[in-house]
């Protein structure tokens, strides 16, 4: 679906890529990593909003240098600040994406909206008007119109962002839903979306892989290196609700060892990076 | 109750659409209470039609009325999707022209005064309407949806000169109107037509390098600025004569000319 090798993009003297090089298949992939690593450019940069400085990427099997327009019937992009007509019905706005996604025939299109509209739950408020609606539903609103066409690939820029727990588990469950039979890709720096959500996950860290494989494997790397002790030690380490310190790291003296997360793994690939995030 | 029924050659006439319309509603009515009519037109209607007349009814029904302005361009014959693409315009919406014709109600009526700075200041602000409604009809700031049309295969350029289009069209009658309304019946009160073509294509094309409201602003200031400049010493409609419609009409033509090679920049 995916397939990017040294992609490179600059802004001014700032370099938000530097050599990017993954490959996506089907299912739901996570793109993982700290605040301003590049996860926007590079979710911009796949749905052909942006292109790369250098490199070589092809979306779908073609190049979005030549074939943009071919891509873009093929895929649904939720961005980070998705924008709405306030003004606009849920009904109206879907329609109106339909329309910017090509779907001229009136009746055909307007089925497909109530399709997608069913499919994310919002069928009961479809004539309710955006201002109106939760912040949640929002977000499956936003996620309705990249359902439009039933797209091979849909890019999603944190979408879990603001949702409160319920919400956010509600909204897993409709991503893992719409990706059973295509390619999710979907930007998070929460590692609880990772674990919970993605088959695959890609761990960015200056603009470079850090990782990519599957979460499983991210969390493997802090096998034998999270320690429960009554000292702080390791590269990260912080207090639990118990009065123990969790060290990630060498082991402290007289610590125990302790079962390992997603979360884990993430912050030892960061090193450095997650360090200075802590501190 | 009524003897006649419907014979075989007026069932099949109707159930193939080819009745007038006079005709047609007469057997409908005659329909709404006779049986023995039903159970004879109902094999003669081809199942393809009914399909297509049912689905027809279902989306009218299942399909949320849209809003006043929508029905409005609808009504006056612009295409369903058209009309929602416009619909989505912030400078088409009523806020947007209530607040434009307030500022043009001012500038005419201070304009119905004899002085020349009267006229002056309607000329000078009916050409800046349809610039700053142009700079907030499309873009990352005017339109909220901006981001999501980008990686959308329908062409941004094709979708900011249907709004702009429609913006000019609009602004430019409400201030022929006004004009025509509160002003003598001098050909001065359209002299800004053409200023304001320039100004938007200048906007639009500015606007394929630059944010489309900076463009605007800063269109609107230069316009500004040489008006007052030109007219410090004593207020004349100079910059309205022949010579200066023909710098208008030549600064939209290289406009157009740049816009067109610029295209692909909107998207």
């Amino acid at each position: 679906m995916i397939e990017a090798v040294g992609l490179v993009k600059t802004y001014g003297r700032g370099r938000a890529l530097d050599g990017l090089t993954f490959t996506v298949g089907k299912g739901v992939t996570g793109l993982l990593g700290p605040n301003g690593v590049g996860k926007t450019t590079l979710i911009r940069m796949l749905a052909t909003v942006l292109a790369p400085d250098e490199g070589e990427l092809r979306l779908l099997g073609r190049d979005p240098a030549g074939d943009r327009l071919e891509i873009r019937r093929r895929l649904g992009y939720l961005p980070q600040e998705p924008g709405y007509q306030r003004g606009f019905t849920v009904f109206e706005f879907v329609d109106y994406v339909a329309i910017l996604k090509e779907m001229v025939e009136r009746r055909a299109r307007h089925d497909e909206v109530r399709r997608v509209i069913e499919e994310v739950g919002l069928t009961s408020v479809s004539g309710k008007r955006i201002r109106t609606l939760s912040g949640g539903m929002r977000r499956r609103l936003g996620i309705a119109q990249t359902l439009l066409g039933d797209p091979e690939l849909i890019l999603l820029d944190e979408p879990t962002v603001g949702l409160d727990p319920e919400q956010r588990l509600r909204f897993r469950e409709l991503i893992s839903h719409i990706g059973q039979d295509r390619a999710v890709v979907l930007s998070t720096h929460q590692t609880e979306d990772v674990a919970a959500l993605c088959n695959r996950v890609v761990v960015l860290k200056a603009g470079r892989c850090e990782f990519e494989g599957t979460p499983e494997e991210i969390r493997a790397l802090a096998e034998g290196r999270v320690w429960f002790s009554a000292e702080k030690s390791g590269v990260l380490s912080w207090r639990t609700g118990d009065g123990l310190f969790r060290n990630i790291g060498p082991a402290p003296e007289g610590a125990r060892l302790a079962e390992p997360t997603v979360e884990d793994g993430y912050l030892l690939l960061l090193g450095g990076t997650a360090a200075e995030a802590a501190a | 109750m009524s003897t006649w029924h419907m014979d075989d050659g007026l069932a099949v006439r109707y159930a193939d659409g080819e009745l007038n319309p006079t005709l047609a509603a007469s057997v409908e009515a005659h329909l709404l209470a006779c049986d023995q009519c039903r159970s004879l037109l109902a094999p003669r209607v081809p199942r393809s039609r009914l399909d297509r007349v049912w689905a027809e009814v279902a989306d009218a029904v299942d399909t949320p009325a849209p809003g006043p302005f929508e029905r409005l361009l609808r009504a006056i014959g612009v295409h369903d999707h058209t009309a929602r693409l416009l619909g989505a315009t912030h400078s088409l919406r009523l806020p947007w022209i209530a607040a434009s014709t307030v500022a043009l109600l001012f500038a005419a009526l201070a304009s119905g005064e004899t002085t020349r700075w009267g006229l002056l200041s309607y000329l000078t602000l009916a050409p800046i309407l349809p610039v700053a409604g142009v700079a907030v009809a499309f873009g990352r700031d005017g339109d909220p949806a901006h981001e999501i049309g980008l990686a959308a295969p329908y062409s941004m350029f094709r979708l900011m000169l249907m709004r702009a289009a429609a913006v000019l069209t609009s602004s430019s009658a409400l201030a022929l109107v006004m004009g025509l309304g509160l002003l003598d019946d001098d050909w001065t009160v359209a002299a800004w037509l053409l200023p304001s073509l320039a100004l938007t294509s200048l906007t639009l094309v500015l606007s394929s390098r630059f944010d489309p409201r900076h463009c605007g602003a800063a269109v609107a200031a230069t316009w500004l600025v040489v008006v007052v400049a030109t007219n410090l010493r004593e207020p004349s409609l100079a910059m309205f004569g022949g010579a200066g419609q023909a710098g208008y009409l030549a600064i939209t033509f290289v406009s157009v000319v740049l816009l067109f090679f610029r295209r692909k920049e909107f998207s």
